[in-house]
Order: structure tokens, then sequence, then C-alpha cells
């Protein structure tokens, strides 16, 4: 099973990447083979998590957002077909799904190949991100409940009913300076790496 | 219970000497224990605690001093007294009544800017209890491009990124949060501008009742003075009392 994540342009350094692979290695009960990092800047922003379907064609494959927590065993993540999660926790907007989690195995990389056809075209057309694009233009699952947000549990205390946390758009709260529960889980944050 | 003194220090307007001196004046002037936090992104600041600013955030300027009023930032325990404080003041008295100044629940205390403009409140000083105001935070961070240009664009302020205690302000209203100021004469404004210094002199001793705001040295009743104006700053002052005040 390989393990993958993204970091390209600014918005995340070393740090988040080393965390990742912290929690996964500490807290999730994952046994993987391999762990790896895409840092090619090829597209706009979130554009560059397509390459994991170019680059990995065959296997279990299961990609992390680097701004999550794992704080427990995980449940069995690995899915047969393109998974992603069901954003559960907010409303609709234009998109339900969301690609935080995603796990496939073997060949799904006609969706890079037709992403490629046309860059600016989906670039543009979905410019909220890739979510509403794998929703609207892919054949895709998705999870049942198996994790949540912190939008709306920013003060609760952690919910044991699940092992991951998404920080979504609240990537801020993994910083130096700010602190709860989930600094527990994190590797020790370094200035200079984050 | 503890008082945490939290400031921020960003490189531009000042340089990080202003951190350690109001430092220096609070170990001074104040006997009450505290802790002093700086939030900077210069680790070479001097504080009790220095927090790294995180240098990729969509968040501008002194708006980042907003941060303290989530009670997940800067350590904060229940109960805490949070003061989050400019770095651009000189502490010239006992500062005991400031920084002991009683705050309750849903309770916000700042300075009373009796020199005028809107709002009164200063953004100079907000003192709260720890999480007692996490909506200033929330409500800010949902979209902090739009409310750090809000106040510019409707022409309520004539800088960018100004508007910071007007938000402040307008989050007191919004959540029904008791807004206390303290005694006036206690906080005075000084500029690097000396027909406005002697306008606020004037307006100082005719309001108060005192015989003068500054003349060799501040009045005694006078515990602090704020630099507060988009051009002032205190290493630029002619003020000869200052080196007395500012080391």
């Amino acid at each position: 099973m390989r393990i993958i994540c993204v970091n390209t342009g600014n918005k995340f350094g070393q740090w988040y990447v080393d965390n990742l692979k912290h929690m996964i290695d500490n807290y999730s009960g994952l046994k993987y083979d391999s762990f790896e990092v895409i840092e090619e800047e090829k597209y706009k922003g979130v554009f560059n998590k397509l390459q994991m379907f170019d680059k990995f064609r065959d296997g279990e494959n299961l990609y992390f957002d680097l701004d999550i927590c794992i704080y427990n065993k995980v449940p069995n993540l690995i899915r047969r077909d393109l998974t992603v999660l069901h954003a559960w926790w907010r409303d609709r907007a234009h998109t339900s799904f969301n690609s935080s989690i995603i796990s496939w195995t073997g060949d799904q990389s006609h969706i890079y190949k037709a992403f490629k056809k046309d860059v600016n075209m989906w670039q543009e057309k979905y410019n909220k991100g890739i979510d509403q694009m794998l929703e609207e233009n892919f054949k895709v699952a998705n999870y049942d409940k198996i994790c949540y947000s912190i939008k709306g549990n920013e003060y609760n205390k952690k919910d044991n009913n699940y092992s991951i946390m998404l920080f979504n758009q609240s990537q801020y709260l993994m910083l130096p300076g700010w602190s709860s529960w989930w600094t527990d889980y994190f590797l020790p944050i370094s200035v200079k790496n984050i | 219970m503890s008082i945490k003194i939290c400031t921020l220090y960003f490189e531009g307007k000042y340089t990080p000497d202003y951190v350690e001196k109001l430092h220096n004046g609070l170990k001074k002037y104040c006997s009450l224990p505290f802790e002093f936090i700086c939030y900077s992104d210069n680790p070479n600041v001097k504080a009790d605690v220095v927090i790294p600013l995180n240098p990729h955030s969509d968040i501008k300027k002194h708006w980042y001093k907003l941060s303290y009023f989530s009670p997940l930032f800067a350590n904060q325990k229940p109960n805490d007294d949070i003061i989050i404080m400019d770095i651009d003041q000189i502490i010239v008295n006992n500062i005991d009544d400031i920084i002991g100044y009683p705050v309750g629940e849903n309770e916000l205390v700042s300075y009373n800017k009796w020199w005028g403009g809107k709002p009164k409140l200063n953004g100079g000083f907000y003192k709260f209890k720890s999480g007692e105001l996490k909506n200033f935070w929330s409500d800010f961070i949902k979209c902090p491009e739009v409310w750090q240009l809000n106040w510019y664009k409707t022409g309520v302020v004539h800088y960018k990124y100004y508007g910071e205690q007007n938000f402040v302000d307008w989050m007191c209203e919004k959540h029904n949060v008791k807004l206390t100021l303290m005694p006036s004469e206690w906080v005075c404004k000084l500029t690097n501008n000396k027909k406005e210094d002697k306008e606020n002199q004037l307006q100082y001793i005719k309001k108060f009742n005192k015989d003068y705001m500054v003349l060799d040295k501040p009045h005694d009743d006078i515990k602090i003075i704020h630099f507060a104006n988009p051009h002032a700053n205190i290493h630029d002052s002619d003020y000869h009392w200052i080196k007395d005040y500012w080391k």
C-alpha cells in the first residue's frame, strides 16, 4: 500500500509532511510500503493533486491532505474504486465532495489524461477546486463518516467516535502559538519548516 | 488566574527595541505579576514568550492582534486576564490601576480616546477574560480579506488596512459586549506633530481641569502615552524626557 501527500507551492512547509508521517506512523495503525510526496508544482494550487493519478497507476493508494490530525487507529480506508470524502459536516454548496482523503486501487490515470487535454479549461471552470470537478465528471464513490471537521468544533473536546479530524480552512490552528488537544499528536513545530 | 500582556511586532514601521522598551516599562511601573508575550515575525524581539508569526497567512499587519481573542492562542488558560497592548506606548507612572483594572464576563476594557474620533475605544489596549470574546476572532477569521479592508473601502479610515479598532467596536455592539473605558486622564496621545500635540494639550487641560498634559515631563496623573497616529513614532520624537522613560 502506498501513502501519498502533495506539498506544492508555499502554503505548507516541510513540517506538515513530517507531521503527517509522524501521525500515520504513531497513531493510525496503517502499514504501508511507501510514503510518497508530490512536490513538483505544475498547475494551479489544488490541481497539482491530480498528478497522483498519473504517477501511481497500480496497487493500493491512500492520499491525505496535510492539514489533518490523525489521533487514533483509523478504520479501513483502502478502496478498490476511486473514493473521496463526503463533506457531511457542512452544507452542500458547490459540491458535497471533499478530497482531503482519497483512495483507489489500480489505474485512475484517465482523470489526469482528461485534465491534461485542456488544463486551462478545467482550472477555470473548477476554480473552487478539484472536488467539484471529480463529482461532476468522473465516477467517484464516497466514504461513510470516517472523519470529522474542526468547523464548529474548535473549542470542543476530541471526538472519540472518529480517528481523523480535518482542519479544512482553519489550517492556522496547526501553527505555533495555537494549541488544543490536537497539539499533543503533532511533531514539535519548527519555525523554519512551517 | 494570571495576567498575560500580549503584543504584536511585525517588520516595517517599528524596530524590535519597541517591544523590549515596553516590556522594560511594564517591569518598572507595574507591581502586578504578568507574562509578557510577543507575536512576532522577528525572532529577536525580547519578551517572556515569543510566538513566531506565520509568514504565509492572509492576515495583514496589526490585524494579527485579533488572534489573542481566541482562547486557543498564546497558551491561555480559563479565567486568565488577557491584555492586548500596542507597542507604540511609553509608560510614565505606576500602571497597576490599568493592568489590574477589573474585567468581568462578556466585557472589554479599553482606553477612552478623549482626543476625539470614533470609535471611543482605543486599539492600543484591550483587556478581557480569556475566551469571553472568542467570537471576535471567529467572526474575523471567516473572511479576513473583507474585514481588513472594510473600513477603508467605506471611507471610515483613510489608510489601507486600518480599521481594526472599528472592527472590535462593532464586535462589542454585535455581541452585546459591555464596553468599559478607563478614566480618560490616565492616558494621553502624542504625535510627531507639534501643532496636533498642542491642540491635545489644550484639550487635556480643559477636559480634566489640569495645569498641563506634558511640560518638561508628563503630568503625574498620566500613566501611559500612546503615539496613536498613522505617522507617529517614538524614535523620531523631539521630547527630550522620553529617554528617561523609554529605554
